[in-house]
C-alpha cells in the first residue's frame, strides 16, 4: 500500500500532537474539503467524512461527524450503545442516506457500486438465507462479487476454514447458532480480498475462542494491507487490535487518536525514592503534579517520554530510586471520563 | 443482467426448498383429479342431450378455471408479499444490498424468479386440466395457449402489486391488500356486467373504472373468451342473457392490452423506486 498523499490529508492524522489538557478533539477537517475525484484511488484515505449528519425524525443519530481513516490501519469506532456507530456504517455503505454532509469511501462518493466490490461488510443485526448451506451462501456472494467461477470452490473453502466452519460447510444456515452465523458473516466479509473491511460489533455473539479468532483475523487483514473499520463498544477489543480509535458519543466524535495518544498524557508514575530530604519533590513541579501515598510518591499527568528524564534528575540529586511504576489510566476510566466531560 | 439472474435463481431455489413447489403440485393433482371425475360425470350424463352437453362442458370448465384463477392469484400474492419485507425484518437483505448490486436488480430478480414459478404453475395446471377435459369429453378450448397466458398474466399483475407493497409494508398486510384488491376488481367486473345487461350507465362505469385500475378482471375475461366455443357464443346471444359474469363478449382490445403492459410497468417502477429509497 503506498503511503497516503499527505497534502490531501486533513489535519487529523496519526502523528498529530495534541494539547495535553484537552481530549483529542477533531479539528475542523471540513477545511480540507473532499479530495478531488481525479486523485488516484489509492492516494485517498479509506474513509473521509466531512460534517456528516443523520437524523431520524427528532433523533439526531449522527451530528456533523468529520473524520479520516487512513488506508491500511485498523480503526476502532468506539462508543456506548446508541452512540450512532451503526448509523455511520450504514451511511458509509450507502444503505441509508445522510441528512447532510459529505463522505468519500475509498475515494468514491457514498453508494458507489463499483467501490462495493472492494468492501467487505459484516452487519450488526443480520441473517443469511436460512435455506442455503454455508457453502452456498459463500458461492452466492462470490457470484454477486463477480468472482471468476473457477475460484468459487477455493474461495469457499478458504473463507470457511478461516472462520472455523469447514465441518459445517454443507449444513443449512437456518440450523446455525447466532455465533456461527456471525462467523459465517465474517467469512463472507473477507471474500475477494477487500481493501476495506467494515465490521459492526463482530464479536457480539461469539465465545472467547471466537473473539480470539476475530482478533487474529483482524491482525491478518492488517498484514495484508486491508483497512479495517471496527465498530465496537468493547474497549478490550479495541485495545487489542486497533491502531487508532475514535470515541463517539451522541453522534459526534469526542476524541480520536492512537490509544497511546488517548491515554498517554493522562498517565502517572509511582516512585519509591530513598536518600533525599523531606519535600524533595517540591523543586520538580515541571514534571507534573506530585503527591504522597504512604511510602510512594505519585506524579500525575506526566508525559511518558519524560519519565527517564525524571529518574535521571532524581539520581543527579543523590536519590536512590527503588521503584518506578508507570501507571496508565485504564481505557475504561479514560472512556468514562471522556463521556462525562461532555 | 447477470445480477438479476443471480437473484432470480436464488428466489427459485429458496421456493423449492421451502417445499412451495411440492405444496402446489399436491394441490394441483387433487383439484385436477376431482375435476376429471366431475367432467366425466357431466359429459356422460344420461339426462343431457349431446347439444346440451357440448355447452355444459365448456361452462363447467370456465367455472373450474375461475376457481383456479383465484387460487393462482392467492398464490401469487402469498409468495410475493413476504419477499422483501420479511428479508428486511430478518436482516437477510442487508447482507445482499452491500454487494455490488443495485436494489433495482434485486427487485427485478425477485420478480423474475417469482414470475417463472407462477408461469410454471399456471402452465402445468392448464395443460393438465385441458388434457383431462379432452380425454373425458373430447372438448378442446379454441385457444388453450392464450387461456394459459391470460391466467398467468392475471396472477403476474397481483404478484407485482404484492411485491410493490412488500417493499414498504409487512407481509401479512401486503398479502391481505393484494387479495382484497383482486376480490374488489372481480366485484367491479360483475357490477359492470350487470350494468351492461340492465343498461345502467353508473354501474357500467364502475366496471370500466375497475378494469382500468386493476386489470385482473379484464384479463380473466380475456381468458374466458378463449375458452368459449362458438356454440356457447351462439347460444348466449340466442337466449339474450346479457349479464352473465362468466361470459366474455369479445377478445381484449389492443388498447387494453397495452394498458395492462403500462400498468405492469408503472407498478414495477413504483416497486423499484420504493425499494431504492427505503432506508435499511
Ligand atoms: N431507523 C432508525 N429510525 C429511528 N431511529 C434510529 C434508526 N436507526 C438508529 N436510530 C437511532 O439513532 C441512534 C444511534 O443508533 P445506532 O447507530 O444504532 O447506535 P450504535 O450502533 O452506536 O449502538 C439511536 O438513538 C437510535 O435509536
Ligand atoms: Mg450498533
Amino acid at each position: 500500500m503506498s503511503p497516503p498523499n499527505s497534502a490531501e490529508r486533513p489535519a487529523v492524522g496519526r502523528g498529530e500532537t495534541v494539547a495535553a489538557d484537552a481530549p483529542v478533539r477533531l479539528s475542523e477537517a471540513g477545511g480540507a474539503g473532499l479530495g478531488s475525484r481525479s486523485s488516484v484511488a489509492t492516494a485517498s484515505p479509506a474513509v473521509h467524512t466531512v460534517a456528516l449528519h443523520k437524523r431520524f425524525g427528532n433523533t439526531i443519530a449522527v451530528k456533523s461527524l468529520s473524520m479520516t481513516v487512513e488506508r491500511g490501519e485498523v480503526f476502532g469506532f468506539l462508543g456506548p450503545n446508541g452512540a450512532g456507530k451503526t448509523t455511520v456504517v450504514k451511511l458509509l455503505l450507502g444503505l441509508s442516506r445522510p441528512s447532510g454532509g459529505e463522505a468519500l469511501v475509498l475515494g468514491a462518493p457514498l453508494g458507489d457500486l463499483e467501490t462495493r466490490r472492494q468492501i467487505g461488510y459484516l452487519p450488526e443485526l443480520f441473517r443469511f438465507q436460512p435455506l442455503l448451506t454455508a457453502r452456498e451462501v459463500i458461492r452466492l456472494h462470490c457470484r454477486l462479487l463477480g468472482r471468476p467461477k473457477t475460484a468459487w470452490t477455493q474461495d469457499a473453502n478458504e473463507a470457511l476454514h478461516t472462520v472455523g466452519l469447514l465441518e459445517r460447510a454443507d449444513d443449512r444456515v437456518g440450523t446455525f447458532s447466532k455465533g456461527m452465523q456471525q462467523r459465517l458473516g465474517l467469512g463472507v466479509a473477507l471474500l475477494g480480498t477487500p481493501a476495506l473491511v467494515v465490521l459492526d460489533e463482530p464479536t457480539s455473539a461469539l465465545d472467547p475462542v471466537g473473539r480470539h479468532d476475530v482478533r487474529e483475523i483482524i491482525r491478518n487483514l492488517r498484514e495484508r494491507g486491508s483497512t479495517v473499520f471496527l465498530n465496537t463498544h468493547l474497549l478490550e477489543e479495541a485495545q487489542h487490535v486497533c491502531d487508532r480509535v475514535a470515541v463517539i458519543d451522541k453522534g459526534t466524535a469526542i476524541a480520536t487518536g492512537s490509544l497511546g495518544e488517548l491515554l498517554g498524557h493522562h498517565s502517572r508514575v509511582r516512585l519509591k525514592v530513598e536518600g533525599l530530604g523531606p519535600n524533595w519533590w517540591s523543586g520538580l513541579g515541571r514534571f507534573g503534579r506530585w503527591h504522597r501515598e504512604d511510602e510512594w510518591t505519585i506524579v500525575e499527568d506526566i508525559d511518558p517520554k519524560r519519565v527517564a528524564d525524571l529518574v535521571g534528575e532524581l539520581v543527579r540529586l543523590g536519590g536512590r530510586v527503588e521503584a518506578v511504576v508507570p501507571e496508565q489510566q485504564s481505557l475504561e476510566a479514560r472512556f468514562l471520563e471522556l463521556l462525562s466531560e461532555r | 443482467m447477470s445480477q438479476i439472474l443471480t437473484i432470480a435463481n436464488l428466489t427459485i431455489t429458496e421456493a423449492v426448498r421451502r417445499r412451495l413447489l411440492a405444496a402446489f403440485l399436491a394441490i394441483t393433482v387433487v383439484i385436477v383429479g376431482l375435476s376429471a371425475w366431475g367432467f366425466d360425470r357431466l359429459s356422460h350424463a344420461q339426462s343431457l342431450t349431446s347439444g346440451e352437453s357440448n355447452i355444459a362442458v365448456p361452462q363447467a370448465l370456465i367455472l373450474f378455471l375461475f376457481m383456479f384463477s383465484f387460487v393462482l392469484a392467492l398464490s401469487a400474492s402469498a409468495i410475493a408479499s413476504p419477499s422483501i419485507s420479511s428479508e428486511i425484518e430478518s436482516g437477510v437483505l442487508l447482507t445482499v444490498v452491500a454487494r455490488p448490486i443495485r436494489r433495482t436488480e434485486i427487485l427485478l430478480g425477485k420478480w423474475l424468479g417469482l414470475a417463472v414459478l407462477l408461469a410454471g404453475y399456471a402452465a402445468g395446471v392448464c395443460a393438465l386440466e385441458f388434457a383431462v377435459v379432452y380425454w373425458v369429453s373430447g372438448f378442446v378450448p379454441p385457444s388453450p395457449f392464450l387461456v394459459g397466458v391470460y391466467l398467468f398474466a392475471e396472477g403476474a399483475l397481483l404478484l407485482t402489486l404484492s411485491l410493490a407493497l412488500s417493499t414498504r409494508i409487512p407481509a401479512i398486510a401486503a398479502g391481505v391488500v393484494g387479495v382484497a384488491a383482486f376480490g374488489a376488481g372481480w366485484l367491479a367486473g360483475v357490477v359492470g356486467t350487470l350494468g351492461t345487461g340492465l343498461n345502467i350507465a353508473a354501474l357500467r362505469t364502475v366496471g370500466d373504472v375497475g378494469r382500468f385500475l386493476l386489470p385482473t378482471d379484464g384479463l380473466w375475461h380475456a381468458a374466458i373468451y378463449y375458452l368459449q366455443p362458438s356454440s356457447l357464443i351462439v347460444q348466449h346471444f340466442a337466449e339474450g342473457q346479457r349479464s352473465d359474469p362468466f361470459f366474455a363478449q369479445g377478445a381484449p382490445s389492443w388498447a387494453y392490452l397495452l394498458w395492462v403492459l403500462c400498468w405492469l410497468f408503472i407498478l414495477l417502477l413504483a416497486a423499484v423506486t420504493s425499494l431504492e429509497r427505503r432506508e435499511l
